[in-house]
This record gives C-alpha cells, structure tokens and sequence, in this order.
C-alpha cells in the first residue's frame, strides 16, 4: 500500500562503519563525551562486577572481598544438585515469559485504543487513571487480589451467580492457577504505565501519514495496522528485546505475598529461593551465584534476540 | 471525495468507537478498583477495618489516618529532600542520557557497536548490595546527597528509549545542518533536541517517578543521617513498624502491643500519590498528537 | 524563558541541599550536654517523634538521648551484612536473627569486665544466666532484654499458645470441662451444629488454622503440647532422659493430623485455612465467627479483642479463652509455664563504634532503676496513668484509649522497648512493671461473658485457666539455639529443608481423601530431608548447655 510507513532503509543498507583518524577527528566532541560516560560506566557498573568473586567464596562479612575462603565452584553445584532450585528456575522462567507476553501485549492495544479516544478531556482521564495501579505497593494490590480471589470474594460470588460453579472455588489452593493470577496482576498493574512510552511513541508518527492513510480510503482500523503499528515498531522491538533479558526477574514480591505451602512447589521463583537459602542464612555467597547465573543466562537471551531482530532488519539493541 | 469514502468506512469507524468506548469504560472501572479501596481503607477508621469488608466506601469515617501519617517525625525534611532529588537527578538524568543517546544515534559514530553494547549488558549485571555498598563508600558518596543523583544518572534503560526514538528522525537534518556548518553540538541543542520533546518527557517522567519513590538508597547509604532521608523512606519506616509483615515470633511477642492498622499504610500511598498526580497533567502535552518536523522535506 | 526558570529552580534546590548534608543525628553531644547515641535494631518498630516528650524527660533525668532505627524493608542478615561490610556501626545493636554475624565480625564490646560497676545491670540477670549468655570465647557481648520477671511474677494473660475458644460456645455447653482434643472437637462440633449461624445470619466457622509463612506453627507444633511438653519450639526435650525427641513423627503427631482430616473431611474446618493471608486471618477472627483455632495471644488477641469490643461482640461471648488440652486424659499440660522464656540468640549489644562505653552503659543502668522504668512503661503520672491512696497505679478509659493510639505512641511515649526491661513486680512491691500485667487493669476490661467463664471454672486469669508450671529447666527454650541455625551446618540444611517440607505437605494431610497414603507420602518426604542431622545437633546443644548449668549446681 502506498501509505506503509517505510521503514528507514538505514538498517539494510547500513555502511560499514571505518575506522580512520580523519573520521575521529571530526567526531572529536562525540569520542570526548562519551568516552567521559564511559568512565563514568566503568566506575558505576563494571567495577561492582568485582563482587561476583564472592560467588567463588565462602564470603562472610568479617573476612570481607579479600580474606574469604576461595571455594571454587562449590557454591554453583550446590545450586544446581538442588532438584529445589531447578524448579524455581522452572518456575521464574514461566511466569517471566508469560507475563513478558501478556503484558506486551495488554499495553501495546491499550496504547493504540486509547490513542482511537475522539474526546481529549476522556482520553487524558483515562490515561491518568490507567497508570495509578503502578503507584501502589504489591502489598495492596496483592491484597486485594487475595481477598476478591477467595472463597467469598466478587470474583466466586460471580461465577456462582451465573451458575457456572455451584461450589465456591479456592484458587490459591490449587497450582494451575498461580501463574495466570500472578500475570494478571502484572496486567492490572502495570499496563497503564507500561503504555506510556508507546503512547509517546506513537506522537511521533508524522501525522501526514494518516492524511495520505485517509486519501487511499483507509478507515481507522487499516490505520491502525499499516501506519501506527508500523510506527510503533522500532519501540516495540527495543522493549522486547530488553525485556526478553529480564525474564528470569519474574519477581519476588508478587509470588513472595501470594504463595502458600499448597502452591509453593510453582510459585518460588528464584529470588525467594536466594532469600531462603542465600541471604536469610548469612550466605551471600549463594545469593550472588544465582545474581551471576540470571547474568549470564539474561546476556545469551539478549544475544540471541539481538541477532533474530537483526536478520529482520529490526531495531536493534546494539 | 470525502462523501464517498465516509459512507464506506463509516460502519467500520463507528464499531471501533463503540468497542472502544466500552473497553475504556470497563478498563477504568477496574483500575480504579484498587485506587477507591485504597481510598475507602484511607478514610476507614483501623480497628473498624480490621474486620474487612470495606470496598469502595468508609464505613466509619475518620481522618486520624492522614493525621498519624503527617505528624510522622522527620517528614518535613523528607519532603524537602526528596523534591530536590528530584530536580537533580531528573535534570542530570536526563540530560546525561540524551547526550549519550545522541552520540550513539550518530549514523556515523565509530563505536556506535561496541558502546551499544557496553551499556546493554550494564542493565542484566549487578556485582551485588555489598559490593556496591563499598564502591560507594570508598567514593565518599555514602552520608551524602549525592549518592542519590550520580549513581543512576546514566541508565541503559532510558539512554535506549531515547536513542531509539533519535533513531526514527530522517537523517537528512543532520546532514543539511552539517551542510550548512553547524558542529554536532549545536545539531544537538538546537535541531535534535527540540523534536525529541516527548520521549524527553517520558524518560523525565520515569526518572522523577523512580526518585519520588526511592528509599532502599536512604536506607542503605545515609541511614545515619536523618538530615538526608526522603519522604518514601520516612513513611516505609512507618509501614514497617506494622508488625504483621513482621519477621518473628519473638519480636511480636515483646512489642505486645496492637499492630499498626493496614488504613495507615493505605493513607500513605495515597499520600505519595498525589503529588505525581498532580504533576503529570503538565507532562502530558508533550505527549500530544500533531508533532510537526518542521520545514524538512523527505 | 523556561531554560532559565528550570536552571533557577535547580540552582536553589542545589543551594539547599548543601544545607543539609552535614546535617543531621549522630551520636556526639548535644548544645544543653545530653549525650546522644544511636541504636539499630534488626526487627521492625515504631520510630518515635524527636520531640517525644516523655524521651525527653528520660533525657533530663539521665542526660542520654537514644535515636533508634528499626529494621526496614530487608532482613535482619542484609542489614547487618551491609553494617558489617561498612565497618561503621551505631552505639547500640540488637542484631535479631543475624547477632551472630555481629559476634563473628567482631564489632561487639565484651561487657562482662564491666557487668560489677554497674548494679542494676549486673543483679538484672543471676550468675547462671549471664553465664548462658557467653559466647565461644567466653565473654559475655549482649544482654538479652526480655522476659525477665522481677518479684512476683503477674501473669494474668496467658501470652503464649493455647487451644482457644470463644466464652459463648462454653457458656452455651455450661462450662464443661474439657481436657482432651477429642472433647474440644466434640464440643465445637455440637455447638455449631445446634448454632450454625450468627445473629446476623453470617456463618459460624468451627475451627480455621493460620499457615501463612512463619506463622504456621498454628499448624504445625501442637503435637509437642498435646503430650503435655513446654514450648521448646522445634523439639521435645524429655526432662527425664535429656533427650531430643521430634515432635513432628510422634504418634500423637499422627492422631493429631489424623483428627484435623477427620474434621475437615466433616466439613468443620474452615476450607480457606491453607491459602489465607495472615490480615485476612485476622479479618475473619474480628467478625466473632470464628469458634475456635489454635494460636499466640500476640499474634491475634490485641487487634480481634479490639474489633470485637467496638463491634459490641465481646458482651455476646465472642471473646476467647484458652483451654487446658491434651491429647489424652490424664496428661498434665504445659502450655504456660512461669519464669521467662530466656532466649540466649540475640539481646542488646554495644558495638566498636560507640565512643563512650561507659555512658552508654549507664543509661542501661539508669533504665533499669524503677522511677524509669515507671516513665518507661506507665507513662507519665498524672498524664498517663493515675494513683490511688494505696498506692495503686490504675488508668482511666480515656487513657487506655489514648495510650493505644499510634500518633499518640510517636509523640509522647518512649519505652526504650529493646533496651533491657522487668516484667513482674515494681520495686514498692504493689505494682505490675507493664500496665496491662497489672490485676486491677486487667480485671476491669475483662468483659461479662469472660468473667462468667472465669467464675463458672473457679478461676481468676487467662493461666488459671490452664495451670502453670514450673519453669522446665536450664536448658530452656531450644527454640533460641533452632532459630540461629544456619545452612553452614547439615543440621541447619536438615532444619530449613524439613520446614519447607512441613509447609507443602501439613495442609494436604489435613486435605487429604486417603489420610494414611498422604501421611506416608509427606513421612517419606520428610526422612529425605535427613531429619537425623538436626536432631544430633539440638541434642548436642542440650547436652552443652546442661554442662554449663551443672557447674551452677
């Protein structure tokens, strides 16, 4: 169709970038600035790294970074000889990718529908009431989801009141809820504030491409699908990948406040299971392998995307 | 013209509106679901909720809630230094951030990979809260105001939403500015800039809110120094002396007292709330529709 | 121009916040010559207002000022890991769970060389017992601050566990006696079905059992008080032999589980009990539907005696009282015992930080001597709690209600609550050093139905009702020694890994259609956690502490 946003052609056609002295030095202020942030980078976020020798440590606090105990490895084989842990990366893992998913996608259409709202008074309304959920703690709304997912909550009384149960149903008693209740409560919380930065997003599509849209007889939805979509792209590529890193960050508040013994086998992610077994014990050491085990993990993920987003000629991370 | 494609995609157009309309209606009834319960508990007198059964209204009204919340020790200097982190730290934040997202958006810069990269893997490695704790304090950024603006000032995170923006404008205003003499950082100031309005105020957005909100950092760094608290910090401290996320048998048995109801912690949040309510209308027009590119031609 | 107005803005912001670094607590000396010190401690509290005004009584009398923080937000190990990390600690420590990492860190002072100059401090615990409070090295670091009971001891709540029951369903069965789990059940059995409903047509609730997290030991530990043993926690201590012995795999253990699936399966135990949170617990208890369950007094008492009380439910009987229950006849409980509970695992320290050892020190002399402790506890005379001609302290309605206020907590009341305190009886004799241990307190917010449940059983308190015992031994509670474990040993490992078996498999034996088939499944699991290893290490705790008392005798 004539009125497809093109997508900038730069990133097929991308030149090869040559390194040469002429070129550096009429980059000069752009080498000089970031190699200034760079440093900064270095000092902030690299040099920490230097903790991670702890995972290599029986580290207690009075020896410190330098006099613990070199272990080697140990601290890895206990994590991964323990059936526990390798159902809590099973765990993480799932709901990290269905909340990944489900929350796209909730924030990606209700981005585009609040965009459709004709009335500017109602859009803005809905747009401030749409990110407040973010605002509050997990503690409430974890609350809140317990109490209307109990056994006399609104959410039992409705399905008894249109006869599609007779008996109430305990949800957190039984596993093969958890997961979608847990995705749930991310959608309910967060899509209004996820949404924000595809609303600004699609702000900056050219508004001529809707005129032209309009011209070749395109009504709203084909709007949608072949100029704010394709808009919207490059920013819905970018939070993919980033996001597809920290899939194994599913949480720990929201499985913390809502688990139970019943569920439990399900619902330990892998924070909680440092908790337990890391930090509540002194053992830090144990904390920082799993840190350097979701690392590593998040960094191949990351890789791999970056390099699917590539062959698709999408925006990239790097 | 217009007559004939209106009669055809009228039925479609009004479906839409129709759908939508109902979608929001539904979608705002129940996200303010839990901001009215949280309103209803705030106003609730706390024995009273104790027995649950409060949804969307008080059902005995007391304004005690906000009063214990406000006579909290130390808020006032909370208040005061969490609005200058604010300030600060959005400020620097985001111009740190753009600079950066500026460079790396250049199509020409020679490490545009290599930092890219640098800066992605910076957002899934942490060495740890003790390690980080000593970086800090060998920095002398521990006891200090400033461990609450430079350690986060650049980050991955917004540094990509804006460069992926920056992305999207056509390279042809660079180029015409480069034809015409301007070095990169008036390109920056006076011609990228400008354009980039919303997603500055989006990244100005999420970095105020993550200020606004911060207390692990007060609590870590400058826990000694009252004078360098901040607002979220002073009011966990009151949410936590709610024992019944407490942490032990022993430590309940001897505070022997009534636990802190849950209305308290419901009147703090919404306290929190409001100011970020209140600022957001004057953030939103720049996230309006209509943005012009201004005199280039593709 | 905007520009210019955001750069004014923070240029001012920038100006005032160099202001204030520098700013702010510390310890040092104050202007008017009041030493400050400050005081971390790793469980959550309530931050009291600077301008707290019996704090600053204290002050005057004593010339010390305490700024106390609380354990916010993390747990008790990452806030001592991070302190200890830093090197840079406040004057006084309670470290909760984490002391030992302290202790191991060597931040602590040893105070015994200082224990003879002050004698406050020094006749606050025997020589027996500062010798349990030494650590491997032999020096004595922390002072354990509570249960200590001065004079005679004024129990008249039963602060602990118990079966609870509420007054009406008693009144209603004319105050039977009732001793074993079996007549419990029976009792809650009857009464709900000849009263299923309350006034106002909500549901009674037989029975309902709290497993949230920690606070399942409402599910989990009954078995050792069913066979008549104290609460060592997480063990049985056979007072005869010295042994260990798991409560969790005795036969009484069994029938235990084995009556709750009976009950449930009947439909009188409460089918929520395994997913409800602990506010939703609390929720349940505050509409008086509840008849009976098992609990802590702290754990339910303050907050569903309050809600009761407003909702004018007390007068009805909705109120509780614990029960003397045992799993047969004929076994003498021990659900209260007198003496405290001395829980050796953490109490308050002083770090390598502080300054002025000796000050600090004497503040906790001064704090223990009875004036202060009076402005401590009671509060201010006059303001806070009356006296009669006798002597008597006593408090009106309106300062009960005010002394339960929060606002009010913040701004004029300051217990120093983790600084070390008595329990039992004031210095002149007559008074109880907590209010709400004093006779004359408790016997007037004692409602009706309560005190005809007290009559009807010919007793007095809430311990009456169950009998008290005799403290059970030196080597008394094993809870301190099971709460400090670590997974650094094979016991510790045994120990976490045996509670998160207990968590997943208690609440499915209660559930479950096949009772024995889930018990064998949830015992096989459990012999996988190599139970054995936490055993020998309690045991080889008793026996080390037996050792030390020996040399007392």
């Amino acid at each position: 169709m004539s009125f497809e946003v093109k997508r900038k052609k730069e990133v097929v056609t991308e030149p090869k970038i040559q390194f040469s002295w002429k070129e550096a030095k009429r980059q000069k202020s752009l080498l000089i600035w970031s190699g200034i942030i760079l440093i900064y980078g270095i000092i902030f976020y690299y040099l920490p790294l230097g903790g991670w020798l702890m995972a290599f440590q029986n580290y207690r606090p009075i020896d410190g970074l330098f006099r613990s105990r070199f272990v080697g490895l140990e601290k890895f084989q206990q994590l991964f000889s323990d059936a526990t842990f390798l159902r809590v990366i099973r765990n993480t893992l799932a709901m990290g990718v269905l909340n990944l998913v489900v929350t796209f996608i909730a924030a990606i259409v209700f981005a585009i529908l609040l965009n459709e709202v004709r009335n500017a008074v109602g859009k803005k309304t809905v747009q401030t009431i749409s990110y407040l959920p973010h605002f509050l703690s997990w503690i409430i709304v974890t609350g809140i989801i317990h109490d209307a997912l109990s056994g006399t909550g609104i959410v039992n009384d409705l399905l008894m009141n249109l006869n599609i149960i007779d008996q109430p149903i305990n949800f957190f008693a039984h596993k093969e809820y958890f997961w979608p209740i847990v995705a749930f409560a991310n959608v309910w919380k967060e899509t209004g504030w996820n949404a924000i930065i595809y609303l600004a997003a699609i702000t900056s599509i050219d508004p001529s491409l809707y005129e032209a849209a309009a011209i070749d007889g395109a009504g709203r939805w084909a709007k949608i699908k072949h100029v704010t979509l394709p808009g919207i792209r490059p920013t819905i590529m970018i939070l993919l990948l980033m996001n597809v890193g920290n899939v194994l960050n599913a949480g720990f508040e929201i499985q913390y406040l809502l688990g139970n013994g019943l569920v439990q086998s399900v619902s330990q992610t892998i924070d909680i299971y440092v908790l337990n077994w890391g930090i509540s014990q002194g053992d830090f050491s144990l904390g920082t392998a799993a840190g350097i085990f979701k690392s590593v993990v998040s960094i191949v993920l990351i890789v791999i995307a970056n390099q699917i987003a590539k062959r698709n000629g999408d925006e990239r991370l790097f | 013209m217009g007559t004939k494609n209106k009669i055809k995609t009228a039925p479609a157009d009004r479906a839409l509106t129709v759908c939508n309309t109902i979608f929001m209606i539904l979608f705002v009834l129940v996200t303010m679901y839990p901001i009215l319960n949280t309103l209803a508990l705030a106003f609730n007198d706390g024995t009273d909720a104790l027995r649950g059964g409060i949804y969307l209204w008080p059902r005995k009204w007391t304004l005690k809630n906000f009063i214990t919340v406000l006579q909290k020790n130390n808020l006032i200097t909370g208040a005061y230094i969490t609005v200058a982190r604010t300030l600060v730290g959005t400020a620097t934040a985001l111009i740190a951030n753009a600079i950066l997202a500026f460079i790396v958006s250049r199509k020409r810069f020679l490490f545009k990979k290599q930092l890219s990269l640098f800066w992605v893997i910076t957002m899934y490695v942490n060495g740890g809260m003790i390690p980080t704790f000593l970086l800090y304090k060998g920095l002398g950024l521990t006891n200090s105001f400033w461990v609450y603006v430079i350690p986060g000032m650049v980050s991955a995170f917004n540094m990509l939403v804006i460069r992926t923006y920056m992305n999207g404008l056509p390279d042809s205003l660079e180029e015409s500015a480069q034809l015409d003499g301007a070095g990169y950082f008036t390109i920056f100031t006076k011609i990228i800039s400008p354009l980039c309005k919303p997603v500055y105020a989006t990244v100005a957005l999420f970095v105020a809110v993550g200020q606004w909100n911060s207390w692990f950092d007060a609590m870590l760094y400058n826990r000694m120094n009252s004078g360098l608290t901040t607002l979220q910090y002073e009011l966990m401290k009151l949410l936590s002396s709610v024992t019944n996320q407490g942490s032990s048998a022993e430590s309940m048995k001897n505070a022997a007292g009534s636990v802190t109801p849950e209305t308290i912690r419901a009147a703090a949040s919404i306290l929190t709330m409001l100011p970020i309510i209140c600022i957001y209308p004057f953030l939103q027009r720049y996230f309006v529709t209509g943005l012009t590119l201004g005199g280039v031609k593709e | 121009m905007k520009a210019k107005r955001v750069t004014g803005m923070l240029l001012v912001s920038a100006l005032s916040v160099s202001l204030f670094t520098g700013c702010g607590g510390g310890s040092g000396e104050n202007e008017d010559g009041t030493k400050e010190f400050t005081a971390f401690f790793a469980v959550p509290g309530a931050e009291i207002n600077d301008d707290n005004e019996i704090q600053q009584i204290i002050a005057e009398k004593t010339g010390v000022k305490v700024d106390e923080t609380w354990l916010t937000g993390q747990t008790a190990s990452e806030a001592v890991g991070t302190l200890i990390a830093g090197g840079e600690y406040p004057d006084f420590i309670d470290g909760g769970d984490a002391m030992g990492q302290l202790y191991e860190a060597g931040a602590l002072v040893p105070l015994d060389d200082y224990l003879d100059d002050y004698s406050n401090i020094k006749a606050y615990y025997s020589d027996e017992e500062w010798n349990k409070l030494r650590q491997d090295d032999g020096h004595i670091y922390w002072i354990q601050q509570f249960q200590n009971i001065k004079g005679e001891e004024k129990a008249t709540t039963q602060n602990d566990e118990a079966f609870w029951i509420q007054a009406r369903v008693l009144e209603w069965a004319e105050y039977p006696e009732v001793n074993t789990l079996d007549e419990y059940f029976d009792l809650l059995e009857s009464y709900i079905e000849a009263n299923p409903t309350m006034e106002d047509g909500t549901d009674n609730i037989a029975y309902t059992i709290l497993c949230e997290d920690w606070r399942y030991y409402c599910l989990e530990n009954p078995p050792q008080f069913l066979d008549g043993y104290p609460n060592d926690g997480s063990v049985i201590v056979d007072p005869d032999e010295l042994k260990i012995i798991d409560y969790n795999t005795t036969d009484t253990a069994k029938r235990y589980f084995q009556k709750l699936n009976e009950e449930y399966q009947k439909g009188y135990v409460d089918p929520e009990s395994f997913t409800q949170t602990y506010d939703e617990y609390i929720a349940k208890l505050s509409t008086g539907r509840v008849l009976g369950m098992v609990d802590q007094w702290w754990n339910f008492a303050f907050n569903v005696h309050d809600s009761l009380k407003q909702q004018g439910l007390d007068k009805k009987g909705c109120t509780y009282v614990p029960l003397p229950i045992t799993i047969d006849k004929g076994i003498k409980n021990q659900w209260h015992n007198s003496g405290g509970a001395l829980n050796v695992g953490s109490g308050l320290a002083i770090t390598t930080s502080c300054e002025d050892v000796e000050g600090a020190l004497q503040f906790v002399d001064d704090l223990l001597g009875q004036d202060i402790h009076n402005l401590r506890f009671w509060g201010e005379e006059g303001v806070d709690y009356e006296v009669d001609e006798n002597n008597l302290f006593y408090r009106t309605e309106e300062q009960r209600t005010q002394a339960a206020d929060t606002a009010y907590k913040a701004s004029h009341l300051c217990t120093y609550s983790y600084f070390p305190s008595y329990k039992g009886t004031s210095d002149d004799g007559v008074n109880a050093n907590w209010p709400d241990e004093q006779p004359g307190e408790f016997f007037d917010s004692l409602n009706s139905s309560v005190q005809k449940c007290f009559e009807a059983y010919g007793v007095d308190t809430y311990v009456d009702m169950l009998g008290t015992n005799e403290a059970p031994g030196p080597w008394y509670p094993m809870y301190s020694f099971s709460n400090a474990m670590t997974t650094s040993t094979p016991g510790g490992v045994a120990w976490t890994k045996m509670g998160e078996i207990k968590h997943e498999y208690l609440p499915r034996v209660v559930m479950a259609d096949d009772f024995e088939s889930e018990w064998n499944t949830y015992m096989d699991s459990y012999d996988g956690c190599n139970p054995q290893a936490f055993l020998d290490e309690m045991q080889a705790e008793l026996d080390r502490r037996m050792e030390e008392a020996a040399k007392f005798e």
